[in-house]
C-alpha cells in the first residue's frame, strides 16, 4: 500500500514536470506571437472610445490620417530636387528614418522588396532621412547596405514639422493616389502588417487611370 | 521516499510558477513614450576645498528604454555624452563613463549594441575652490525601446558643489 502511494506521488511529480515543460513551450509561443504583434505601433484613433487620453497618446495621435499629405520638395542623394507632387496619382509610402535607428534599417529591405512587388500598381517609396548629423556619404552607404534603390531624400527640418514633428522613428505615412494619408505608423512593423497597409493604400483612391503611371 | 516525492511535486510547482514569472518580461508592450527618457537625480555635493574629488552624477534610464553607452559599437550610433560648462572656481577633468551592457534587438540578434539601462553614474574629477559653485551642462543621448528609436535628446544637468 505504501509502495503504491510512493509510486503515485512520483507519477504526479513527473506529470507536473511534463506539464510544466509543455506549459512553458506554449507560453513561449504565445509570448513570441504577442511580441511580434506588439512590434507595430499603429497610432490609435484620436477619438478614443471612452478611454481617457493621456498626454502621450495625444502626442502620438494620428495627426495625418485622412488628411492631405503635406507637399515637399527635397534634395536626393544625387543633389536633384524631388517633390511629392512628382508622384501625383500614385500610391506612395513616405518613410522617415535615420542612420542611428536600428528598427528603421530592419524594414528598409522589406520596403525595397514591396516596391518591386507592387511596381505594376505604381507603388513608390520615398525614404526621408531624419539625420541632423550624418553626412550625405554616410546616409548613402547605409541605404546601399540596406539594399535600398528607392529615392532617399535629405530632410530640411520643415518637412518633419509638416508631418507632425516626428518624435519617434521609424515613422511612415501611406499616401494614396489622391494624395491622402491612408495610414500612419510609428515603430517597426511586421512585414505582413506593412504589406497589408501597402495593399490598402494601393486600393484606396480608386484605380489609376490608364496611362497615368 | 514519500518526502522525496512530495519535494519533487513541490519543485515542479515552483518551476511552473518561476517560468510563468520569467515570461512576463517577454510580453512587454512598447513602452510609454515620454519627452525625456533619462532622469537626473541632482544631489548637492560637498567636497574638500583645493583637493581632487570625484563627483558622482546619477542618471536613470526610464523603464522599457535603453540608450547607447558612451562607447557604442558602431560609429553610426550616437553616444551618451556629458558636457559641462566651465565654472569659475572649479577645475573639472574629463568625465568618466561606466561600461555599457551588451544588448541586441530581438529582430537583430546578430547586431550587438552597447547600452545603458536603468541606473548609471557618470563621474567627474574636480578640484574646487572654497565656496558654493553651480556647474551646468547637458547630457546628450539617444534612446530606443524594443521597436522604435527616438531622436537625440539633451537633458539639462546642474551640479551644486560646496567646497569647505
Amino acid at each position: 500500500m505504501r509502495r503504491v502511494l510512493i509510486l503515485g506521488v512520483m507519477v504526479v511529480g513527473v506529470a507536473l514536470l511534463l506539464w510544466a515543460g509543455w506549459h512553458n513551450l506554449r507560453e513561449r509561443k504565445l509570448a513570441m506571437q504577442k511580441a511580434r504583434e506588439n512590434q507595430v505601433v499603429l497610432i490609435p484613433d484620436k477619438q478614443g472610445q471612452g478611454k481617457a487620453e493621456s498626454e502621450d497618446s495625444e502626442e502620438f495621435a494620428p495627426k495625418m490620417r485622412g488628411q492631405k499629405a503635406p507637399a515637399f520638395a527635397l534634395t536626393n542623394l544625387e543633389g536633384k530636387k524631388v517633390s511629392l507632387a512628382d508622384y501625383k496619382g500614385r500610391p506612395v509610402l513616405v518613410n522617415f528614418w535615420a542612420t542611428w535607428c536600428g528598427p528603421c534599417k530592419v524594414e528598409m529591405p522589406w520596403f525595397e522588396e514591396f516596391r518591386k512587388q507592387y511596381a505594376a500598381q505604381g507603388f513608390e517609396i520615398l525614404g526621408l532621412t531624419d539625420d541632423a548629423d550624418a553626412g550625405k556619404d554616410v546616409i548613402a552607404k547605409v541605404a546601399q547596405k540596406s539594399g535600398v534603390t528607392y529615392p532617399i531624400l535629405l530632410t530640411d527640418g520643415k518637412v518633419q514639422t509638416a508631418y507632425g514633428g516626428l518624435d519617434v522613428l521609424p515613422m511612415s505615412f501611406y499616401v494614396d493616389r489622391n494624395g491622402v494619408v491612408v495610414e500612419q505608423t510609428a515603430g517597426l512593423g511586421s512585414k505582413d502588417q506593412i504589406e497589408a497597409i501597402i495593399k490598402k493604400t494601393i486600393a484606396s483612391g480608386g484605380a489609376a487611370p490608364a496611362g497615368e503611371l | 521516499m514519500i518526502r522525496g516525492g512530495v519535494l519533487l511535486g513541490a519543485g515542479a510547482l515552483l518551476l511552473v510558477s518561476s517560468l510563468a514569472g520569467a515570461q512576463q518580461g517577454d510580453l512587454s508592450a512598447p513602452a510609454a513614450r515620454l519627452k525625456q527618457y533619462i532622469t537626473y537625480a541632482a544631489e548637492e555635493q560637498t567636497v574638500a576645498a583645493g583637493k581632487k574629488t570625484v563627483l558622482e552624477l546619477r542618471f536613470h534610464v526610464n523603464e522599457g528604454f535603453h540608450v547607447n553607452s558612451h562607447t557604442p559599437k558602431s560609429e553610426l550610433l550616437i553616444p551618451t555624452k556629458l558636457t559641462l560648462q566651465p565654472e569659475g572656481g572649479v577645475k573639472a577633468e574629463a568625465a568618466q563613463y561606466p561600461a555599457g551592457t551588451s544588448y541586441s534587438f530581438s529582430f537583430q540578434p546578430g547586431e550587438k549594441l552597447d547600452v545603458y539601462t536603468g541606473a548609471f553614474t557618470v563621474k567627474i574629477p574636480v578640484v574646487a575652490d572654497a565656496g558654493s559653485h553651480t556647474m551646468t551642462g547637458v547630457l546628450r543621448y539617444q534612446a530606443c525601446d524594443n521597436a522604435a528609436c527616438y531622436p537625440p535628446k539633451s537633458l539639462p544637468v546642474e551640479v551644486a558643489v560646496t567646497a569647505k
